[in-house]
C-alpha cells in the first residue's frame, strides 16, 4: 500500500538494509520521497513514517530541521547562492541579485512554471573559489554576475535533463577552490543531491 | 617550508585521477590496512597515540587519547565526519573528492583498532559530489574484498555506510551528528552522560573522527609515529591543512609545516590582500573563531598553544581575509546570521540570542542603530558566554551559540569606531552598501523558508 | 540503602544520595533552583538553561545546568554568586524576548513558572525592540487541547512526556532554530489518551485544556485531594472547584500510583457531575411515568415493597446489585442493608464479566503496582492496558521502557505497549487455553525463559469475553508454576472493586473477606432469577447490568421480569429506566469515604462540593430505608461507618479518616491474604456457531466508554468510537468493505450494524468489536461472527 513505484519501493529496502535501525534511514528516504513527488509532500513524510515506523509527526521534526528537504513546490532547477562571509567578501551577495534580477524569482521562491527556484544559502565549503552557486546541488566556483545571468538563462532556454559541475563550471565558472581533476559524467536531475543509493545520479547518455 | 605534503601528495602528484582505485594501489595504498589487521587494539592505539595527531575537526583533540576512552561494551561503531559546514572551511571536501581511498583505508585502521564492524560517514548534504566519489569508492573496496565480510581474506567484518546529511551545520558537531545518524533532529546532545565513546551511536561506545583526522592515518603507520611527530618541531605534528579565503590573491587548500606565521600564510603563501589593499582583519580558525587583527597577530607562529593564548583557536583551520575596504559591521552581520540560521533551537540562550544578536546588527548596517546597541550586543552577548573569555564560558549546551559572540568581540575589541559611525551616519558607507538603508528593518517573522535571515533585495 | 555524599551548597555541606541531580538535592535541601524543562518524572535535556550553577572544578568554576549533573562527593557548588545571577537574568530576557505579556488572558496567569520567576528572577524590563515571533493563537491540537505557539518557551515537557511516558510522540518540534515550535502533524491531532498531562506539565500558558480555558483563576479555586474512579489504580489528583463547580483535575505526584500522571478519562470525566440531567429528586413510577417525590414518601414506598416481599417470601427473594462504583463506606452500607436489613444471601457488585471473587480479592502473593518497578519480567495477560487500565499502562510501559524490564505481552490484537514488549504473542479470541497449553508443554520457549526468573509480575484479567473469566487464574497458576516469585495483580473494571469485594459485596465473601458457607446468587443467576420468578425483587446501586454484563439477554428479561426494582443511581440508564422507584445519589466529589484500589491501597476521597437537589450518599439512602422499615443500622456519617469497617475487617483495623486524611495522603495498604491458591482449570469454550462464519470476534473495553459517566461529560463524549468493527485491511476486499462501510454482523446470540474501521492492529481473520459502545451488547460474546456489507 506505499504510494511509492515499485522501484522507489526497491531503492528504500536497500537504504534501510544499510543501517542498523530502521529510523537512521529517515534522511535518506526523506530524499527518495523528494526524488519521487519532485518536493517533500504530507504523504511522502507519511510514508517515510511507514518505512521507519514512527510517527508522521517524528518525520516531520527530522525534515523540517535541515534545509534540503523541501517542502514546498520547488522548481526543476533549485539555484542556491552561497552569501555567507567568504562568498559574500567577494560579491555574492550582488551575484544572488543578478540571479533574481535575470530570473524574476525573489530568493525563497519558485517561478510559475516550476523550473526555477531560487534561494540564498549559508556555506557550501566553496569558499576558495567563491563566490560560490549550485544548481540542484551541483557545484559553480568562481561566478561573476555576469555569468550568472547566464547561468539562468542557460537553464531557461536549454533546459538540460541532467546538470553536470564540470559542464557549468566550464560554462560559467571561474577561480576553483582546488583542482577538480578528470571530468565526471552524469549529475542531477532534480532539486536534491544526485547521490548513487539514491538512484538520483543520471547521466546524459540514458537520458 | 621543505616538510613533506602527507594527505595531499596523491592530488599534488597525479592531479587528474588521484581519487581512482588504479592510483590509489599503485602509490601504495591498501597496504597499511592489511597491516593493521595483525596489529592489537592496543598497538594501534599506542601507535596513534605517540604520533600526536591531533583531531582536525575543531577541537583538536589527541586522536589515539580519544580511543584510548572507548568503553568496553559492543558492538562499538565509527562515524566519520565528513559534515564540513563551517564558513570558510573547504579542506575536507576535496580529501573527499580528491582522494577517498585514503579516507577509506584510514576507517579500516580507525575500525580495527577499536573492534567496530560497522561504520559510517556523513557526508553534508550539499557536497553529492564528493558523497559520490566516495561510495564509487566504497563500492570498489567492497568488490575488491577490502571491506564487507572478512576484509583482505581475514575474518574480520566491516560494513562501511556512507551517510548524506540535509543542510544542517550543527551536524558537524559530534553528538548531533550521532542524533543525525539515528534519524533524529540534529541536536547537540548533553555532556555528560553522553559522551560517544561511553554511549554514542545506538547508546553504544562509538568514535567519531574527522576525516582529514583518519585520511592521516595510513601515513602514520607507513612512516612510524616517530618519524609523522618529528615533521613538526613544535607541539603539533604532522601537517595540517587550511583552507584560506577572503581577499588574498590565492585562496585554496593548503597543506603547511608547523611553525610559520600568518604573515607567512597571508602574504607569501596566500600572494597577499588583492589588488594590495591593507589587511583589516582576518578569522584564523573558521568562523567561530575570534578574530585577529594585523596590529596585534600578524607575526603570531600558527600553532594550537599560541592561537589560543592570543584568544582564538585554530578550529577547522579556515583562515578568511578581509581588506581595509570591508564593512566589519556587515562582516560581523553576515557570521552571525550563519549562527542564528545554524541553531539548532533547543537551547534558550543560542535560539533567543543569535537572532538578537543578528537583528540587532543589521539595524546598525541598514541605519537604524542606536548608540547603546553596541553595549546591548555585548550584554546579549555575554547572556551567551559569560564574560566573553576564551575559552568560552558557555551558557549553551554546546558551542554554537558562543561562536556567534566572536564578531561581537571584535568589534567591541578593534572596531568600536566603526559602529559608532555607522550609528551616528545612519548605515554603512563601505563599498556594497545596500540601497536599502533607512528602510526599516523586517525581523521577528518566522517562515519555514530560507529567506529567514536572508540580505534583503533591492526594491 | 543508597550511598550518601557530601556537597556543598552556597557553603553549607549537606548529605545528599549518590548520583541524584544536583536541581534535586538542592530541593530537598532548600536550596531552589529555578527551572523550566527539568521535570521530575522525566529525563533531563537541560535545555532552558535556567538552571545554571556554579561549580568548582580542577581547571576552575565552570558553569552546568543543575538539572543534568549528578552530585558527586566533595562537590562544591554556588547558586547565587554574580555571575550565576548573571547567567538566569539572561536566560529570562531571553525567554521573555518572544514572549507575549497576555497574562491577563492567560490561563495560567497567578500559576505560572515563567510568570513568578520573572518575578523572582528576571531583569524587570526588556530590551528586546525588535519585533515578536508572531503565529495563529491558539491552534487546536486535538478535541481536548489548544496549543498557542507565542507562548510556548520550547521546553520539551510537552514532547517528552509524549515520547517517554505515553508513547504516543503525536507532538514534535518542527522546524529549527528561532522558528522552532512545536507542533503535530497535518490532520494528525494529538490524540493522545494522556493529552492532558502536558496541559499540566507545561510551564507557560502555551497549552490549554478546553474544559478550563477561561473558566476561572487560580486564586479563586478551592482544592481538595482524591482519586480518580474511572480506573482502579485509583490515581491520585486534586480536585479544583470554584463556586460550588468543579473546573478541573489536576494529577498529585506520588510514588504509590500514578506519578502524576492522569488519563485524559481521569482528569476530565467530571463533567457528568454538572450534567443537566442528573437526578435531583426522587422518582416514582405512576401509570407507567416517573413521578418526583419527597424522599421521606419515597422511603416509605420503598420500604413498604421490601416489608411485604419479606413478609411473604423472606429476604433471600430480594436480590440486591452494585457497589463497586461507590466509596467503601456506601459499600459496606450496602453489604449491611443486605445481608442484615432485608436479610439475603444474594449481594455481587460484580456484573459477570469479571474474575472470581476470591482470585479478585484474596490471591495469594497479590502485587503492589510498586512491584512492577522491581520485577525481573512483567507479564501482561489481559485486557490492553492502554485502554482499560490507563495508569498501570503508564506504569508498565516506564518499567519496559525506562528500567529496562523485560515485558511479555499477550493479547488476541495489538495493544499499547507492544511497542515495549520484549516477547508479544498475539492469540484467536477464545485460544488463550490452548496458547497456555502450549506455554506449559514448553512450545514457546522463549516466554518460558522470560518467566523463569526471581521476580515476575503478573498482570492478569479479561483479554477477550471469548476467553472468559477463568483463563486468568490459570495465567496467574502457570506463572506461579515457572517463577516462585511471582506476584499477582488481577485486574477488574469498575473503580472500586476491591473495595466493595472488600466490605462483602459478593455472594461468597462477607465484610472483611470472609468466606460465606453457602454463597448466594451472582449478578448472573440473579438475573435468571429474576426471570424465573425465584426472585421477586431487585435493589441496584450504582448499578447498569444491562449496560455491563456481556450478554444482556438476560439482564434485560431479568428485570423486564421483575416484580418490583429499586435504584439508587446519579441518572436513569440503560437498566433503571423501568424501575419502579429511583432515588438519587452523589457522586465523587461530592460525597467523603475511602476507596480500595486494585493493589489493596486504601484512599480517602473528598468533598468539594455538595450534591445537587436533593441528591444523597448511598449510605445515608440506605441508612435512611433501614430505619422506616424499622431496622436502623445505626450509621451517622462516612467516618462512624469507616471505624465500624476497622473494627470488623481486620485488614482494614486502624485504617481511619484521620490516619489517610492527615498522615498517609497517599494510602495505606490493607494486607491481602486470603491464601486463596488456584490451579490450571482447562476450560473449553464451545459458542455456539453463526452459519457461514467468517471471522473471530474480538470483544473488550475501550477507553472512552458508552458508559453513563463517559456519556455525560460533553469533552469525553465525542471522543468514543461508536458502534465500530475493526477489520484488518487484507480482509476488507474479500468482505467487499472499505473504511466506513456499514457492516451487517451476525453471532448465534444476535445481530448488528456497525461502521467498518480499517486496522493493521487487528489480525486477519479476526475482528475487534468494541463490546462498550452502542449496539455491541447484542452480540453477546460468542466468538463466531459473520459480516455483510450492507452499503
Amino acid at each position: 500500500m506505499s504510494i511509492w513505484s515499485e522501484a522507489t519501493q526497491q531503492r528504500a529496502r536497500d537504504i534501510l538494509s544499510r543501517y542498523p535501525e530502521k529510523r537512521s534511514a529517515v534522511m535518506p528516504l526523506l530524499y527518495l520521497a523528494m526524488a519521487e513527488e519532485g518536493h517533500l509532500t504530507n504523504e511522502g513524510m507519511a510514508e517515510v513514517a511507514n518505512w521507519c515506523e514512527i510517527t508522521p509527526a517524528q518525520v516531520q521534526a527530522v525534515a523540517s530541521f535541515y534545509t534540503m528537504y523541501k517542502r514546498e513546490r520547488t522548481g526543476k532547477y533549485l539555484v542556491s547562492c552561497c552569501t555567507s562571509i567568504s562568498c559574500m567578501l567577494l560579491g555574492g551577495d550582488d551575484v544572488l541579485h543578478a540571479v533574481e534580477d535575470e530570473s524574476g524569482v525573489p530568493h525563497g521562491e519558485t517561478d510559475q512554471e516550476g523550473v526555477l527556484s531560487v534561494e540564498h544559502v549559508e556555506c557550501i565549503g566553496a569558499c576558495g573559489g567563491a563566490p560560490a552557486v549550485q544548481v540542484n546541488y551541483e557545484l559553480i566556483e568562481g561566478v561573476t554576475p555576469e555569468k550568472a545571468r547566464e547561468l539562468v538563462q542557460w537553464l531557461k532556454k536549454a533546459k538540460p535533463e541532467v546538470v553536470n559541475t564540470d559542464e557549468m563550471q566550464q560554462l560559467f565558472g571561474g577561480t576553483r577552490s582546488f583542482d577538480w581533476g578528470i571530468a565526471e559524467q552524469g549529475g542531477a536531475v532534480g532539486p536534491y543531491p544526485a547521490f548513487q543509493p539514491l538512484g538520483t545520479v543520471e547521466s546524459e547518455a540514458e537520458v | 617550508m621543505s616538510t613533506p605534503l602527507i594527505v595531499t601528495k596523491r592530488m599534488v602528484d597525479h592531479p587528474s585521477d588521484s581519487h581512482t582505485l588504479e592510483r590509489y594501489e599503485e602509490t601504495g595504498g591498501y597496504v597499511e590496512a592489511k597491516r593493521a589487521l595483525g596489529l592489537t587494539r592496543d598497538e594501534l592505539v599506542e601507535e596513534v597515540k605517540a604520533s600526536g595527531l591531533l583531531g582536525r575537526g575543531g577541537a583538536a583533540f589527541s586522536a589515539g587519547l580519544k580511543w584510548s576512552f572507548l568503553a568496553p561494551a559492543r558492538p562499538s561503531y565509527l562515524v566519520i565526519n565528513g559534515d564540513e559546514s563551517e564558513p570558510g572551511t573547504f579542506k575536507d571536501r576535496q580529501l573527499l573528492e580528491r582522494d577517498p581511498h585514503q579516507m577509506i583505508e584510514g576507517i579500516i585502521i580507525t575500525a580495527i583498532a577499536n573492534e567496530v564492524h560497522h561504520a559510517f560517514v556523513y557526508i553534508r548534504g550539499e557536497y553529492p559530489k564528493p558523497a559520490r566519489r566516495v561510495q564509487t569508492a566504497v563500492d570498489e573496496a567492497y568488490a575488491n574484498g577490502y571491506l564487507g565480510k572478512g576484509i583482505f581474506g581475514s575474518d574480520y567484518d566491516l560494513e562501511l555506510t556512507v551517510h548524506l546529511g540535509g543542510g544542517a551545520y550543527i551536524c558537524g558537531e559530534e553528538t548531533a551528528l550521532i542524533n543525525s545518524l539515528e534519524g533524529q533532529r540534529g541536536e547537540p546532545r548533553l555532556k555528560p552522560p553522553y559522551f560517544p565513546a561511553a554511549k554514542g551511536l545506538y547508546m553504544m561506545p562509538t568514535i567519531v573522527n574527522n576525516v582529514e583526522t583518519v585520511s592521516n592515518l595510513p601515513h602514520i603507520l607507513a612512516m612510524g609515529s616517530d618519524d609523522y611527530a618529528s615533521l613538526s618541531d613544535n607541539a603539533d605534528t604532522g601537517t595540517f591543512m587550511m583552507s584560506l579565503s577572503g581577499h588574498v590573491n590565492r585562496p585554496g587548500n593548503y597543506e603547511l609545516p608547523h611553525g610559520i606565521t600568518w604573515r607567512d600564510l597571508i602574504y607569501d603563501i596566500g600572494g597577499g590582500i588583492t589588488g594590495d589593499k591593507e589587511l583589516k582583519a582576518w578569522i584564523p580558525g573558521g568562523a567561530s573563531a575570534p578574530w585577529f587583527v594585523p596590529e596585534e597577530h600578524l607575526d603570531l607562529e600558527i600553532s594550537k598553544d599560541a592561537t589560543a593564548a592570543a584568544g582564538s583557536m585554530l578550529g577547522s583551520g579556515a583562515v578568511i581575509v578581509m581588506d581595509e575596504d570591508t564593512c566589519m559591521v556587515r562582516a560581523a552581520e553576515r557570521v552571525v546570521r550563519f549562527f542564528a540560521h545554524e541553531s539548532c533551537g533547543q537551547c534558550t540562550p543560542c535560539r533567543e540570542g543569535t537572532t538578537w544578536l543578528e537583528m540587532i546588527l543589521r539595524r546598525i548596517e541598514e541605519g537604524q542603530g542606536r548608540a547603546v546597541d553596541l553595549d546591548l550586543a555585548v550584554d546579549v552577548s555575554d547572556g551567551i558566554s559569560i564574560g566573553l573569555g576564551w575559552p568560552p564560558k558557555m551558557t549553551t549546551i554546546c558551542p554554537l551559540g558562543p561562536s556567534a559572540v566572536s564578531p561581537i568581540k571584535a568589534l567591541k575589541d578593534y572596531f568600536i569606531d566603526e559602529v559608532d559611525r555607522h550609528v551616528a551616519e545612519g548605515g554603512c558607507w563601505f563599498p556594497g552598501a545596500k540601497k536599502t538603508l533607512n528602510t526599516p528593518v523586517l525581523v521577528g517573522s518566522p517562515t519555514t523558508r530560507a529567506s529567514r535571515s536572508a540580505p534583503r533585495a533591492e526594491s | 540503602m543508597t550511598d550518601l555524599v557530601h556537597v556543598t551548597i552556597n557553603g553549607t555541606q549537606h548529605e545528599v544520595p549518590a548520583g541524584e541531580l544536583l536541581i534535586k538535592a538542592a530541593q530537598d535541601n532548600g536550596t531552589y533552583i529555578p527551572r523550566f524543562c527539568w521535570h521530575e518524572r522525566m529525563n533531563p535535556v537541560g535545555m532552558c538553561r535556567m538552571c545554571l550553577v556554579e561549580i568548582e572544578t580542577p581547571r576552575g568554576p565552570m558553569m552546568v545546568t543543575a538539572c543534568t549533573n549528578p552530585v558527586s562527593d566533595g562537590m562544591v557548588v554556588d547558586t547565587e554568586n554574580a555571575e550565576v545571577k548573571k547567567a538566569q537574568e539572561a536566560i529570562l530576557e531571553f525567554l521573555l524576548a518572544n514572549h507575549p505579556l497576555d497574562c491577563p488572558v492567560c490561563d495560567k496567569g497567578g500559576e505560572c513558572p515563567l510568570q513568578d520567576q520573572a518575578m523572582a528572577y528576571g531583569p524587570g524590563e526588556s530590551r528586546f525592540v525588535e519585533i515578536k515571533r508572531h503565529y495563529e493563537k491558539p491552534i487546536p491540537i486535538s478535541d481536548l487541547v489548544l496549543l498557542d505557539r507565542e507562548r510556548c518557551i520550547l521546553c520539551a515537557r510537552c514532547t517528552r512526556f509524549s515520547d517517554e511516558i505515553s508513547g504516543d510522540p503525536l507532538i514534535e518540534f518542527k522546524d529549527r532554530g528561532n522558528a522552532t515550535e512545536v507542533n503535530t502533524f497535518p490532520e494528525l491531532p494529538f490524540s493522545s489518551y494522556f493529552s492532558g498531562n502536558t496541559v499540566q506539565i507545561c510551564p507557560v500558558g502555551a497549552l490549554t485544556a478546553k474544559p478550563y480555558r477561561f473558566r476561572a483563576r487560580p486564586w479563586d479555586l478551592q482544592k481538595v485531594e482524591s482519586s480518580g474512579m474511572f480506573d482502579t489504580a485509583h490515581p491520585r489528583l486534586e480536585i479544583h472547584a470554584s463556586q460550588n463547580e468543579i473546573l478541573r483535575y489536576t494529577g498529585v505526584d506520588n510514588d504509590a500510583t500514578n506519578h502524576g500522571w492522569l488519563s485524559d478519562k481521569d482528569r476530565f470525566g467530571f463533567e457528568y457531575l454538572r450534567a443537566p440531567d442528573r437526578l435531583t429528586k426522587p422518582l416514582v413510577r405512576r401509570d407507567g411515568e416517573f413521578v418526583e417525590v419527597e424522599w421521606p414518601e419515597a422511603l416509605d414506598i420503598a420500604a413498604g415493597r421490601l416489608e411485604l416481599i419479606i413478609d411473604e417470601d423472606g429476604g433471600s427473594a430480594i436480590g440486591v446489585i452494585g457497589g463497586a462504583n461507590g466509596t467503601n463506606e456506601d459499600a459496606y452500607a450496602l453489604s449491611r442493608f443486605a445481608r442484615d436489613v432485608i436479610g439475603t444471601p444474594h449481594v455481587d457488585s460484580r456484573m459477570d464479566d469479571a474474575l472470581a471473587s476470591h482470585f479478585l480479592a484474596a490471591t495469594v502473593d497479590r502485587a503492589l503496582i510498586s512491584d512492577i518497578d522491581e520485577a525481573d519480567t512483567i507479564v501482561v495477560w489481559g485486557p490492553d492496558l492502554k485502554e482499560e487500565h490507563p495508569t498501570l499502562y503508564l506504569r508498565v510501559r516506564r518499567a519496559a521502557q525506562e528500567l529496562g524490564k523485560t515485558l511479555v505481552v499477550v493479547h488476541p490484537r495489538a495493544t499499547g505497549l507492544d511497542d515495549r514488549a520484549t516477547i508479544k504473542a498475539t492469540y484467536r479470541p477464545g485460544g488463550g487455553f490452548e496458547l497456555l497449553d502450549e506455554i506449559a508443554e514448553g512450545d514457546h520457549p522463549e516466554i518460558s525463559e522470560a518467566l523463569s526468573v526471581d521476580k515476575v509480575v503478573a498482570i492478569v484479567g479479561i483479554a477477550s469475553h471469548a476467553d472468559g473469566p477463568q483463563l486468568a487464574e490459570s495465567v496467574a497458576a502457570l506463572v506461579r508454576q515457572k517463577s516462585s516469585g511471582t506476584k499477582i495483580l488481577p485486574l477488574n473494571g469498575r473503580a472500586n472493586t476491591f473495595g466493595a469485594l472488600d466490605m462483602g459485596l459478593a455472594p461468597d465473601l462477607g465484610p472483611g473477606r470472609l468466606n460465606i458457607e453457602s454463597p448466594g446468587m451472582s449478578t448472573a443467576e440473579m438475573m435468571e432469577a429474576l426471570d424465573s420468578g425465584e426472585l421477586r425483587a431487585l435493589v441496584m446501586v450504582g448499578a447498569d447490568p444491562i449496560g455491563n454484563i456481556p450478554d444482556p439477554r438476560s439482564a434485560i428479561n431479568g428485570l423486564d421480569a421483575a416484580e418490583y426494582v429499586i435504584s439508587i443511581d446519579l441518572f436513569v440508564n440503560e437498566s433503571n429506566l423501568n424501575a419502579d422507584l429511583i432515588l438519587p445519589a452523589s457522586g465523587f466529589g461530592e460525597k467523603e469515604g475511602t476507596v480500595t484500589n486494585v493493589e489493596g491501597r486504601v484512599q480517602k476521597v473528598n468533598v468539594v462540593r455538595p450534591s445537587p437537589g436533593a441528591a444523597r450518599d448511598d449510605w445515608e439512602i440506605l441508612e435512611d430505608l433501614s430505619r422506616h422499615m424499622g431496622k436502623g443500622m445505626g450509621f451517622s456519617s462516612s467516618e462512624t461507618i469507616a471505624k465500624q469497617i476497622s473494627e470488623t475487617a481486620p485488614a482494614y483495623s486502624g485504617v481511619t479518616h484521620d490516619l489517610l486524611e492527615w498522615d498517609e495522603r497517599d494510602g495505606v495498604v490493607v494486607p491481602i491474604d486470603g491464601g486463596q491458591s488456584f490451579d490450571h482449570i482447562p476450560v473449553a469454550l464451545e459458542g455456539p456457531k453463526a452459519p457461514g462464519a467468517q471471522f473471530t470476534l474480538h470483544s473488550a473495553r475501550v477507553l472512552y466508554d458508552d458508559g453513563v459517566r463517559v456519556r455525560h461529560c460533553a469533552s469525553l463524549a465525542p471522543l468514543a468510537r461508536g458502534p465500530v468493527v475493526q477489520v484488518n485491511p487484507q480482509d476488507a476486499p474479500g468482505l467487499g468493505a472499505q473504511d466506513g462501510s456499514s457492516v451487517k454482523v451476525t453471532t448465534g446470540h444476535g445481530t448488528g450494524e456497525f461502521t467498518a474501521v480499517l486496522d493493521p492492529d487487528t489480525p486477519s481473520g479476526v475482528v475487534f468489536i468494541p463490546f462498550d459502545q452502542p449496539g455491541a451488547r447484542s452480540l453477546g460474546t460468542d466468538p463466531v461472527v459473520r459480516l455483510k456489507v450492507v452499503n
